[in-house]
């Protein structure tokens, strides 16, 4: 009997010892996600103007790439199947799938994918901890990413960057940035916040977010880009302009009356006290007027 | 009998939910049981949607809401002479646009079950009840009336450090005076219902963040749910905080 005792004593410590709850009992991230637009998406679907460079915390190296960067680049073989850097996949317009990765034996969520529409391979998201590459390590579309959670956010933290971009009208991120993510469900409403660090290209960080509505129908298809000659150059011919040529720069500004200084963005605009200097540059209700085309 | 004793109690171990706590009288007040610290002074930083939040957009400018064909009618007559003579200069800071004006949100807790978030734009005031429940009834007004709950309730348990509990604060709003999306008279009116959830980040680049996930419901004027998410920083004290009136240009 006192060894039956025993036994029982045993296994009630060893159930006090264990987590009532595991540590992945947390939110379930997983599967198909709808991009929508209720914000951006005049940027998010027909994409950015050129000289747009408002409300963004930006340099002046960001802006002279900016000033020279020629849409027409995107129509070069080596462009045209270039996938989204992944710290813009969630503000391009496609679809995201979400998966998640499980341990066989513990049955721990040892990570996390996320696909969408224009990636070559699944962004994977570390849950275990393992340690970072060296700086000098390859540097990548998707970079390398771990995650934790906090609470129901989950925070992903990604380096190994190539160079992408963060609005599509040629403002650059550079190699050297780090960027933190957090994933936060409601429902079925999910919202992703990136932050950007870019110790090249910004002032501060640069944060934004995105949401997704859950699809029970949904599914990222395939992306079979192909690559085709769209215009004829002479070999080694890299549109561009040269600083201070390029006519589109100011397109923008006129059509919404934004005054020269706004639109060169900077951390200062992305605050709201820069309403009062807006109407210091642009006298009373300036804004009331009718822009010269008003996208719907 | 000893073994049956045992496992009578073994039985109940693994019942127990992993968060039951000491059996008081009734739930703590909200101000104790909060998973998270929404307080203190908070700033938008407009990095989304700035050509409609610092500029009053023009008439008929609806880019990205999903308004249906009378929603539009009622935008594109927009006047905002109109407003200010009829004293309704408030009507683009409402409870359903109020997180997506730039400016400085301050939260304090106004008494234990109730949570108070005042904005320095347009000088408002929302309160977040905590103890109620049904239908809120009473006289509409710009801010309507809040319920609000801790979302998800009761996390915690074993292995869970109350610093990362975490959780949001959901709100849900009715009772509102009609009012407008944007400051450009993209309207909404008084069957609008809000649903917000506002979530503390854990810290990031130095600097504590916070997201307000707004869904506006409107069957009035929208075609589907307008959903949209508004991030702000966290300040260290009041500097900047500026009260403004509201102006319906």
């Amino acid at each position: 009997m006192a060894h039956l005792t025993h036994r029982i004593g045993a296994v009630l410590g060893l159930l006090l010892a264990v987590p009532a709850v595991p540590a992945s009992a947390q939110v379930d991230l997983s599967g198909e996600w709808s991009s929508f637009f209720h914000e951006e998406q005049p940027e998010r679907i027909p994409g950015p103007e050129i000289g747009n460079y408002i409300g963004f915390p930006v340099n002046d190296h960001i802006r002279m790439r900016g000033d020279t960067w020629d849409a027409s680049i995107q129509t070069l073989p080596e462009y045209q199947c270039r996938p989204h850097n992944s710290d813009y996949q969630t503000r391009a317009p496609q679809d995201l799938h979400i998966e998640k990765e499980i341990d066989p034996i513990s049955r721990e969520v040892v990570a996390w994918k996320g696909h969408w529409l224009r990636s070559t391979t699944p962004r994977v998201f570390y849950m275990d901890g393992r340690p970072r590459p060296s700086p000098n390590d390859l540097h990548t579309w998707e970079g390398f990413s771990t995650a934790e959670w906090h609470g129901d956010v989950l925070t992903i933290t990604t380096t190994h960057l190539k160079e992408g971009y963060i609005r599509r009208n040629g403002l650059p991120r550079s190699d050297k940035a780090t960027v933190v993510e957090h994933l936060v469900r409601h429902g079925d409403v999910l919202t992703w916040v990136t932050i950007i660090d870019d110790p090249v290209y910004l002032t501060e960080p640069l944060v934004r977010s995105t949401d997704y509505r859950l699809n029970l129908h949904g599914a990222v298809p395939p992306y079979p880009c192909g690559i085709v000659e769209e215009v004829d150059r002479e070999p080694g011919n890299v549109p561009h302009f040269l600083p201070g040529t390029n006519p589109f720069l100011t397109e923008f500004a006129e059509r919404y009356g934004v005054p020269a200084a706004a639109w060169r963005g900077g951390a200062e605009t992305m605050y709201p006290e820069y309403r009062l200097k807006l109407q210091e540059l642009q006298g009373p209700n300036p804004s009331l007027r009718e822009p010269v085309n008003v996208r719907r | 009998m000893l073994p049956a004793r045992i496992a009578a109690s073994l039985g109940l171990l693994v019942m127990l939910p992993a968060g039951v706590q000491a059996q008081g009288a009734g739930p703590p007040p909200a101000r104790d049981a909060a998973p998270v610290d929404l307080t203190g002074y908070w700033v938008s930083v407009v990095t989304e949607d700035w050509l409609w939040r610092m500029m009053t957009p023009a008439v008929g400018d609806l880019a990205s809401i999903p308004m249906n064909a009378e929603g539009r009618r009622v935008a594109e007559a927009w006047d905002w002479t109109r407003d200010e003579a009829a004293g309704e200069a408030c009507r683009s800071y409402g409870a359903a646009a109020i997180m997506r004006v730039p400016g400085r949100v301050h939260v304090t807790w106004e008494d234990a079950n109730t949570l108070r978030v005042d904005t320095d734009a347009g000088t408002q005031t929302r309160l977040f009840h905590f103890n109620r429940s049904g239908d809120p009834g009473g006289t509409p007004s710009w801010q309507g009336t809040s319920l609000a709950s801790w979302d998800p309730a009761g996390r915690g348990g074993r292995g869970v450090s109350p610093q990362s509990r975490g959780g949001s604060l959901k709100v849900t709003t009715s009772n509102l005076r009609p009012g407008y999306l944007r400051k450009n008279g993209v309207p909404y009116s008084e069957d609008a219902s809000v649903t917000e959830y506002f979530t503390r980040l854990p810290e990031s680049f130095g600097a504590a963040w916070m997201v307000v996930t707004t869904i506006v419901d409107d069957p009035r004027y929208l075609n589907e749910p307008f959903i949209t998410s508004t991030h702000f920083r966290r300040l260290p004290d009041d500097r900047g905080w500026n009260p403004t009136p509201c102006s319906a240009r």
